[in-house]
């Protein structure tokens, strides 16, 4: 499913990660496509990241649709050096910004990251900014970034409501892969989840791979063999042929098996047997053989 | 002072002696190794050792005074244990290496950090003097902002008075002291700018915002590394409380650690107290620009008199 929410156009579109596994990474990935896609604009701002790690990597002939607003060596604009600091993030601001290099019919706004803005603004006016951007018609999609472990987790869950797709990245026991839970939310109401592996290469692509279904499992490594316990020992504990087949005729001892059973059944000879032969003044009553009943 | 110098066989381009007089030091970096060579020809014998404090961690982390990575921002933490021997470290090391240091000492006086120094083989005394050093007192300069009437917000202490208002004051102390060209007496120029912090932590108690700390050192990293090159080291205590707490160093440190490149994380060890084993070191490596491959390595350490050894965990001389 990640592949496919990499080519959507439209919606809230959050990747949300924690110190564990870094997101930055799949969002580097959001932009790939986005500019790839011909028709769009894509514009970044870049407050936690300078504009050279963030587009390493991207084709040098789309770059023209991709707008970078660096806000990142002076994002509060102590230094006076940025283009774009945190107190211009509202909804006039970046509409303005989109409606300034608006020739694509459609446009994508990439945050980096959520975490930052939210350190400086109220979360309800946040919130306010982010819903009358996607209702605003200017921008049809948004694409942020949100460190999940530093903020509370009523905040987290405000901005994950807001968004039609939440990617949550963590750690997988193979180190060359992560792994993202993606939920996915239609205009319908169906909600949609999948689990999946993936690794981002360095020119920004994304390969996904289907997670197995036992969580538990990791992936055996083919080279390790398993070592042999009866080896390198001063004591013989291998069997030959013929010892393996006479342990396997062993009957054991408590087990009530087929053989035991129909034994027991038969009849054997010599066991002991009662022979009754009655005498004439015996007077066998079959309804009272103890001739105790007082009739 | 050239008296009595050996060549030994074995010469290797990072053998140095810090026991020659400084000048001597600075002809090597001045000239190069090879160049110096060629000066210590004509004397009777050259005897260069090396005398290395920290050789397990060097080799671990892979630097060394004469090659480090640059733009790194590194990040000590410390919990039921005490980190402060890797601060003593980092300053030799930056000062050994000739680089510009920034140092914000806000828990401790000169005096303590020059007497650890000396041990080291550093005399932060003339690094001061000459230039090298920029040495942040916070203990004693923070009585004569106390003591003034009005504070302008661009003094480095200024959160002292007005902690809500935020570091900016100490960002544009940090940027003066690192921006200012090579001007020391005999007309040196430094190598890459460094700056240390010891240590973070301690504005939180003066009512300083975790926000307000995060923006200082995302201000420093833009600066220091991004685009003056240097490399960057903070210390920050965590307390022992809820390890998902959403106030205090907890969550200082976790966003201190999406911001830097490479964690060194020191605890206690979790069984309890040892004599011969002081802690566990967790090295976190976090290169920026690679997402997936976060290599995470745990050793175990003593601290000595002049310096702390580091091994793997279950290897220390107490056990084996």
């Amino acid at each position: 499913m990640l592949l496919d929410v990499i080519q959507t156009v439209g919606g809230f579109i959050l990747v949300e990660d924690t110190v564990q596994c870094s997101g930055r990474g799949l969002l580097r990935c959001f932009i790939n496509a986005a500019v790839k896609r011909q028709e769009e604009d894509v514009h970044v701002l870049g407050f936690e990241s300078p504009e050279a790690e963030m587009c390493a990597g991207l084709d040098s002939s789309c770059v023209q649709r991709l707008h970078f607003h660096k806000g990142f060596p002076d994002p509060l604009g102590w230094t006076r050096r940025s283009s774009f600091t945190i107190e211009r993030f509202t909804s006039q601001h970046i509409t303005q910004l989109f409606k300034d290099t608006q020739r694509a019919k459609a446009s994508v706004l990439v945050v980096d990251s959520l975490s930052m803005v939210l350190r400086h603004r109220d979360p309800v006016v946040f919130c306010q900014t982010l819903q009358e951007l996607r209702k605003g018609g200017v921008i049809k999609t948004i694409i942020g970034l949100l460190h999940s472990d530093l903020h509370q987790q009523g905040i987290v869950g405000i901005v994950c409501h807001l968004a039609s797709t939440v990617i949550s990245v963590s750690p997988a026991d193979n180190e060359r892969h992560s792994v993202a839970k993606t939920t996915r939310r239609t205009k319908s109401g169906k909600v949609m989840q999948e689990e999946e592996y993936f690794s981002v290469s360095e020119d920004a692509t994304l390969s996904v791979q289907a997670k197995p279904h036992q969580p538990g499992r990791g992936q055996k490594e083919p080279d390790v063999s398993e070592t042999d316990p009866t080896s390198n020992l001063t004591f013989n504990l291998r069997l030959s042929e013929e010892e393996r087949r006479a342990k396997e005729k062993v009957a054991l001892p408590f087990v009530f098996s087929q053989q035991k059973k129909s034994a027991l059944l038969r009849p054997a000879p010599g066991s002991g047997r009662i022979v009754y032969e009655p005498d004439a003044s015996d007077d066998f009553d079959e309804e009272d053989p103890d001739d105790d009943l007082d009739v | 002072m050239l008296t009595a110098l050996h060549i030994t066989g074995t010469y290797a381009p990072q053998m140095l002696c810090f026991h020659l007089q400084s000048c001597f030091f600075n002809s090597i970096r001045r000239f190069g190794e090879t160049e110096t060579r060629h000066i210590l020809h004509n004397c009777s014998k050259v005897h260069l050792y090396r005398t290395n404090m920290f050789p397990e961690l060097n080799s671990i982390l892979n630097s060394t005074p004469d090659s480090f990575k640059s733009s790194d921002f590194i990040l000590v933490s410390d919990r039921r244990a005490d980190a402060s021997f890797l601060i003593h470290h980092y300053l030799s090391f930056y000062l050994r290496a000739g680089c510009k240091v920034c140092f914000l000492g806000l828990v401790q006086s000169f005096s303590h950090y020059s007497a650890v120094g000396q041990r080291l083989g550093v005399s932060l005394a003339q690094a001061r003097e000459k230039g090298q050093l920029v040495f942040l007192e916070g203990l004693k300069d923070s009585f004569g902002v106390l003591l003034q009437d009005t504070s302008q917000e661009t003094q480095p202490l200024s959160y002292l008075r007005s902690p809500g208002a935020g570091l900016e004051g100490l960002f544009r102390f940090v940027e003066r002291s690192v921006r200012q060209s090579g001007d020391g007496d005999a007309g040196e120029s430094w190598g890459p700018p460094v700056l240390l912090i010891d240590d973070l932590s301690v504005l939180l108690s003066l009512g300083v915002s975790v926000g307000a700390i995060l923006d200082f050192t995302l201000y420093c990293q833009a600066t220091m590394c991004s685009e003056l090159q240097g490399n960057m080291v903070i210390l920050v205590r965590c307390e022992e409380e809820d390890a998902d707490d959403d106030e205090g160093s907890n969550l200082l440190q976790r966003g201190l650690v999406h911001q830097c490149n490479l964690a060194l994380l020191i605890e206690g060890l979790p069984t309890g107290y040892c004599r011969d084993i002081h802690g566990q070191m967790e090295v976190w490596w976090r290169p920026r620009g690679e997402t997936i491959y976060n290599q995470r390595k745990i050793f175990h350490f003593k601290v000595h008199d002049k310096g702390a050894s580091f091994f793997a965990r279950g290897t220390s001389s107490a056990v084996l």
